[in-house]
């Protein structure tokens, strides 16, 4: 009888227990060397396809004495471990995955520099140059491996729109109220489209051009959910930022192709690597480099990225991806993103200035 | 039964600076088996002395003690009183019977009875049997009040409280359950404490009465000695009609006393030698045309007809007068009164 | 005496002592729980208001007061509240500036409907963020009345098949996620929503609702939320209206629509006045379904909390927070003082007598039938509309009908990892929690109002300060219960408490959930004669017999309106659960909502759908077996 059938067999009662308790400092049980904790955010765990599972599985059948233990990123993602860090609180985690550049800039503004994880060796990584440069994220202390990226992209109705071929298309009058995007403040394809910008126009110019495609009757929405989900999936609209997978769900849930339409403006596309760190606490570092080096195998590559419906973070050589994927998702020619050194000591300033513009007052 | 004292009481509302003064040192004195009334006009603090005495609120200062025993830390529940509130207070969601029935489960009833028993007893006492089943909403107003008292007297209470039981009922009704209310507390001999506004209910109904104003007793004494003996101005005035005057005490031959009040001089028993200035009371009743004492002349206003008699509202050195005449005077009159019917005020 | 006798005595003494103070220990019990999972984790948040490096300062509301970004115009007045004469003369020149116009106008596009349309041109005044978030508020106040009062009505006044089935299910948008809410929004209201499909059967459309007024579908998306809260208010008040009052005044010749007004408002008019304020409040704190619907130039005051609280910067989250707790403590207070005011004695005994709805064909065509009829399509429209989009939008995909959303659930359950979400357990979960809500929130919610209702002034004063979890920024709470009680509070010695799991996400609900309670139970509360208290209590009651013999079944209506509030709320909570939930298996079904929504939002709108279905089963089922109260 496993755990969780013995938890609902007794039901309630003990669904119940366990509310106050009262712990003194260094109570905390050490992890045992055979238990990797990884920290991963909600999508990776609990979604239709999610890559958690295969990874655990896999993890373990490569490392038969070791338990590979999820751990759901609590909501307030990576604070919630800057605020611990911060108290001196202990972090039983021993790996993340799913670290953001920005969340590296967001630590070291708030903790000692090059804080909360271990810097990488690269010499107890067998896979570490399989990694594509340009995911490269720029730390300066080295915390972070990328696993896979994203690309923000526009999607589009062929059927009401042209592709729009640059961003001054998207203040062009053929695009007026056509566009929908993301509060930067709140969602992170939001806040990559805003970077989009600010590297297409400079720190002096995007907020005019965010004025320009205000009057052109730009609408920000909460979230990807929002905008996508609801907006878009309603046609309220004929274009909305979002990722170059899009047609990969468009073939699997049967929409029209000609509302999944993808565009690359200036052919480019904003890339959002997600990484992985070892935690300053990790009591396991060994194995979280073994666990590395496994994400960044031919196999847990191709897995994540159809899972995830994300692209690998490997030079194509050391990954075979189903035609199927390659086919509906989309590779921009040109990728652009913004690294730690750009974001450091402005990023919070940028989307400030960005949301005051434009929010009631 | 009981014997209630409440010494020195007191009760503030609010803070020590700012805040009300409901009752000042009140002292009172109710014997086992009395039926005792509080009566005063609205505010005077008569609910407040009833609510102190059920244990509804705290006195400031002073105690209430019931056979001798203080009752500071006695909660209401513990307190054998009974009480009828001028609302009533009947739960609408019980039946009449329910209602009678409810203190019987924190009280057992007198022995050899059952709670049925007591409350269909009590029924029956004050008139409703057979009604037990009822819903009070169902009732009129004089049943519900009936009901009230019922329910108040089912576990036998050393002591019955009740706060203008009458005051919602019209003239006639209350009249006839006053004369019930009476029967039915000689009957039991519980001690009561009544309160009212009403002073012709209060003398017609006390064994002893308590008139009180702005938060004081101003006198206790019977109803006979209240209406004929006021202490103060204020009971004077309040207790049936009165014509109070104050006047200078010009001179004394024993508790005799010549007094000028205005432009007249009259004849005064029972002054008290340490003043110089007296109040004193005159009923209307005892205004007569026919007195050969203590003649003045009013100015006449106005006149009511009222049957047996004519009351008549008029002037006399500047101050209003009431007198009771036989028929409708034409022109100014001349009254007079014999110096034993006049009554002294304790203060002026 | 023997042992044995001793232990009796004492035991009966200890029992009577527990009687004779249930009250005062349930108080106790509730102030501990109140400090515990309110005040500490608000304090440990608000108090970075007042501080900098360690000291004291009051530079955080100065910066926040003086800037034109949060309060427009009227910064300038803070800044320098001397310059009288500078402001009067800005006043009046806005004054002089103001013009209003009467013309005709063809609000819905496409339609030649033509509507008088009063325009109030005003020159621009900047209102900043906290002006925006009160005007939308007060817009969402008078629409979710406007929409509530209606449905009271009809649900009071009129007997019709399934009344008592559609009155326990208007709790239901009470528990739907704010982005279930939005996506039922969307798909309801779309330019390829439901309500376009069906116009474009009758040959019209299709219309784009939402872009041409996204501040109106906001505010009925407000709506959608509050004035099914209005009417259950106004319901329980309007079923305990005495029929006799009103015959009085008929008798004493008043007609029908005066007697109403005179007689029936009066006594509604707290219960009204009580959804108002909630609604306010609520949507002056609105978080997701503003920006979800109208985006971020209709962002609100809580967006920026949310935004400094994520940026760390939480001296200027807790400043806003603050500002926003004193305003709606502030209107409470007001309220509450108007409340006590009312306070009558009146015994709900006749309650009025419903007509049937369509008791025949001729009466189904009188005015009053075809206008509740017409109030039945907006209603079907604006509440039924985005919750059978979502249903929909659960079993359809780009093909067609699907069930496939369905078949994830359900593989799910059979073979989801321990580590993954689950849906039975977040149907247990909920409905556990919602019932452990209950047992506490109810007794919490009942004390408060016991204690407060005739306390006078200080009552009203601690009667505001009850209502404190619904006057703090969500937000704020959320980060507060994370630092002050996940983290632990550090005491002496090297301990530190901690709180978390199933016991601390049932205590917050509870939180959550008492001040509907106690809303629902103090007016009726303060109805009540005080005579029949103290009569209780002169014939030998406890104060708790008293209570519980008399008061409380007087005011029963009170409880179980307040009760299916609490469960509601304890269902539909989600910023709470997640932070107490997180690490543990205490999930709920808004959290397996949350966590199942993914690039696909499928899975997500199916959960929600059976978080819907379980809430309206449940709240079906307890009114049927719920007897005489009705929820």
């Amino acid at each position: 009888m496993n755990r969780r059938t013995f938890v609902g067999a007794i039901g309630g009662g003990a669904v119940l227990g366990g509310a106050g308790c009262l712990t003194q400092d260094g109570d905390s049980d050490d992890a045992d060397d055979g238990t990797l904790t990884v920290v991963t955010y909600e999508s990776m765990i609990d979604e239709e396809s999610a890559a958690g599972p295969w990874l655990k599985d896999a993890f373990e059948d490569e490392h038969p004495d070791v338990e590979l233990e999820w751990e759901l990123l609590p909501d307030q993602g990576i604070n919630y471990y800057i605020e611990r860090a911060d108290q001196d609180m202990a972090i039983d985690a021993d790996v993340y995955l799913g670290l953001n550049v920005d969340d590296l800039v967001s630590i070291d503004d708030n903790l000692a520099d090059g804080g909360l994880f271990q810097a990488l060796d690269g010499d107890r990584l067998d896979r570490a140059d399989r990694v594509r440069s340009d995911l490269d994220m720029g730390d300066p202390h080295d915390r972070v491996l990328p696993y896979d990226t994203g690309y923000i992209s526009l999607v589009y109705d062929e059927t009401e729109v042209d592709e729009p071929e640059t961003f001054d298309d998207l203040i062009d009058p053929e695009y007026e109220n056509a566009l929908l995007a993301q509060n930067a403040q709140r969602s992170d394809p939001g806040q990559a489209f805003l970077l989009w910008t600010i590297d297409a126009f400079g720190e002096d110019g995007y907020l005019d051009y965010w004025q320009d495609l205000d009057d052109n009757g730009i609408r920000i929405l909460d979230d990807w959910t929002e905008s996508y989900s609801g907006a878009y999936m309603e046609e309220e609209r004929p274009m909305v930022v979002s990722y170059s997978t899009d047609q990969v769900f468009a073939n699997e849930f049967g929409y029209d192709f000609a509302r999944h339409q993808v565009a690359f403006l200036s052919d480019q596309g904003y890339a959002n690597p997600e990484g992985m760190g070892i935690f300053d606490d990790a009591t396991n570092a060994d194995l979280a480099y073994d666990f590395f080096d496994f994400v960044l195998s031919n196999a847990a590559q191709a897995e994540i990225a159809q899972r995830n419906v994300q692209f690998p973070a490997v030079e194509d050589e050391y990954v075979d991806l189903d035609e199927e994927f390659d086919e509906y998702a989309h590779v921009p020619p040109e990728t652009v993103s913004l690294g730690y050194d750009q974001l450091q000591g402005n990023l919070d300033r940028w989307v400030d200035d960005w949301a005051r513009e434009f929010a009631s007052q | 039964m009981t014997d209630l004292r409440l010494e020195g009481v007191s009760k503030r509302y609010g803070t020590d600076t700012g805040g009300t003064t409901a009752l000042r040192d009140v002292d009172l004195t109710v014997r086992d088996g009395e039926f005792f009334t509080l009566v005063g006009p609205s505010g005077c603090g008569k609910t407040t002395t009833l609510r102190t005495i059920a244990g509804f609120e705290e006195p400031t200062t002073g105690t209430v003690s019931f056979d001798g025993q203080p009752m500071a830390e006695v909660p209401p529940e513990e307190r054998d009183v009974g009480v009828v509130f001028q609302s009533y207070g009947l739960f609408p969601h019980m039946s009449v019977a329910e209602n009678v029935g409810y203190g019987l489960q924190f009280r057992d009833p007198p022995t050899g009875l059952t709670v049925d028993e007591r409350v269909a007893d009590l029924l029956e006492l004050v008139d409703l049997e057979g009604m037990g089943e009822r819903n009070p909403d169902q009732l009129s107003g004089g049943q519900q009040q009936r009901v009230a008292l019922a329910r108040a007297l089912a576990p036998e209470p050393d002591l019955l409280l009740l706060d203008e039981p009458m005051s919602a009922l019209d003239a006639r009704l209350r009249e006839s359950l006053r004369r019930q209310l009476t029967r039915i507390q000689s009957t039991l001999g519980v001690t009561t404490v009544y309160i009212t506004h009403d002073q012709q209910e209060a003398l017609a109904i006390s064994d002893r009465l308590a008139v009180m104003s702005d938060g004081q007793v101003e006198q206790v004494a019977t109803p006979q000695e209240i209406y004929r003996e006021p202490k103060t101005r204020f009971v004077a005035e309040f207790i049936g009609e009165n014509n109070v005057f104050d006047g200078t005490v010009l001179a004394r031959d024993g508790d005799r006393a010549q007094v000028t009040v205005g432009e007249t001089t009259l004849e005064l028993t029972g002054v008290p030698d340490s003043t110089d200035r007296v109040s004193f009371c005159v009923r209307p009743a005892t205004l007569s045309r026919t007195a050969d004492t203590n003649r003045f002349s009013v100015a006449i206003e106005t006149s009511e007809f009222r049957g047996e008699t004519v009351r008549t509202y008029g002037q006399w050195n500047g101050m209003p007068i009431i007198l009771q005449l036989t028929a409708v005077p034409e022109g100014d009159v001349t009254v007079g009164f014999d110096p034993d019917d006049a009554h002294v005020l304790d203060s002026v | 005496m023997s042992l044995s006798d001793r232990v009796t005595v004492d035991r009966s003494r200890l029992s009577a002592w527990l009687e004779r103070h249930a009250l005062q220990l349930t108080a106790l019990v509730t102030a501990a729980i109140l400090v515990v999972m309110l005040y500490v984790p608000v304090g440990v948040v608000f108090v970075n208001a007042v501080l900098e490096e360690g000291g004291l300062t009051l530079g955080h509301f100065a910066d926040v007061l003086t800037d034109p970004f949060y309060f427009g115009a009227v910064a300038d007045v803070f800044a320098d509240p001397l310059a009288i004469g500078t402001h009067l003369g800005s006043l009046a020149a806005w004054l002089g500036a103001v013009s209003i116009t009467l013309s005709l106008e063809y609000p819905l596009p496409g339609i030649g409907l033509p509507v008088p349309w009063l325009a109030v041109e005003t020159p621009g005044v900047r209102t900043g963020l906290f002006g925006f978030t009160a005007y939308q508020a007060a817009l969402s106040t008078v629409a979710s009345v406007a929409l509530g009062l209606p449905a009271a009505y009809v649900l009071a006044n009129y007997e019709f098949y399934g009344r008592r089935t559609l009155r326990s299910l208007t709790i239901l948008p009470f528990v739907l996620p704010g982005i279930m809410v939005a996506v039922g929004f969307y798909a309801m209201f779309g330019r390829g929503g439901t309500l376009n499909s069906i116009l474009g059967v009758v040959g019209f459309g299709p219309f784009a609702f939402i872009e041409t007024y996204p501040l109106a579908i906001v505010i009925l998306a407000h709506a959608f939320y509050n004035a099914p809260l209005v009417a259950r208010l106004t319901v329980a008040a309007w079923e305990s209206v005495d029929v006799r009052t009103v015959e009085t005044a008929r008798s004493l010749g008043a007609s029908k629509r005066r007697a109403f007004r005179d007689v029936v408002v009066p006594q509604l008019a707290p219960a009204v006045l009580t959804g108002a304020l909630l609604t306010f409040i609520f949507t002056f704190m609105t978080f997701p379904i503003v920006l979800a619907l109208g985006g971020l130039q209709l962002a609100t005051v809580e967006v920026w909390i949310y935004d400094r609280i994520q940026r760390l910067e939480y001296a200027e989250a807790a400043t806003l927070a603050i500002l926003e707790t004193i305003l709606s403590l502030g209107l409470t207070y007001a309220y509450l003082r108007y409340e006590s005011a009312q306070a009558g004695f009146s015994q709900a005994a006749s309650r009025p007598a419903r007509e049937p709805l369509y008791p025949d064909f001729r009466t189904a065509l009188s005015p009053r039938r075809l206008a509740i009829f017409a109030y039945g399509i907006i209603a079907l429209v604006v509440f039924v509309g985005p919750m059978v989009s979502l249903v929909i939008g659960s079993v359809t995909d780009g093909s067609g009908l699907t069930l496939r959303n369905y078949a994830f659930l359900l593989e799910r359950q059979l073979e989801g990892a321990s580590f993954q979400t689950l849906p039975l357990p977040a149907i247990r979960n909920s409905l556990l929690f919602g019932a452990a809500t209950l047992v506490i929130a109810v007794p919490m919610g009942v004390v408060l109002s016991v204690l407060t209702v005739r306390a006078g002034r200080s009552g009203t004063v601690i009667d505001t300060l009850g209502m404190l979890p619904l006057a703090v920024s969500g937000v704020v709470f959320g980060i507060g219960l994370l630092q002050g009680l996940v983290f632990g509070i550090s005491l002496p010695g090297g301990w530190r408490l901690q709180v978390t799991g199933a016991i601390a996400i049932v205590i917050a609900h509870a939180v959550a959930a008492y001040p509907f309670v106690t809303r629902n139970v103090s007016p009726l509360l303060a109805n009540l004669d005080p005579a029949m208290v103290e009569s209780a209590r002169a014939l030998g009651a406890s104060r708790l017999r008293a209570l519980l013999d008399i008061e409380l079944p007087l005011v029963a209506n009170g409880i179980v309106a307040g009760a299916a509030f609490a469960f509601a709320i304890s269902i539909g909570e989600f910023s709470s659960t997640v932070i107490l939930a997180s690490g543990s298996e205490s999930y709920t079904m808004p959290v397996a909502v949350e966590r199942y929504l993914g690039r696909r939002s499928g899975p997500a709108i199916a959960m929600g759908t059976l978080l819907l279905i379980v809430t309206a089963a449940s709240f079906v089922v307890i009114d049927r077996v719920g007897g005489r109260s009705e929820l």
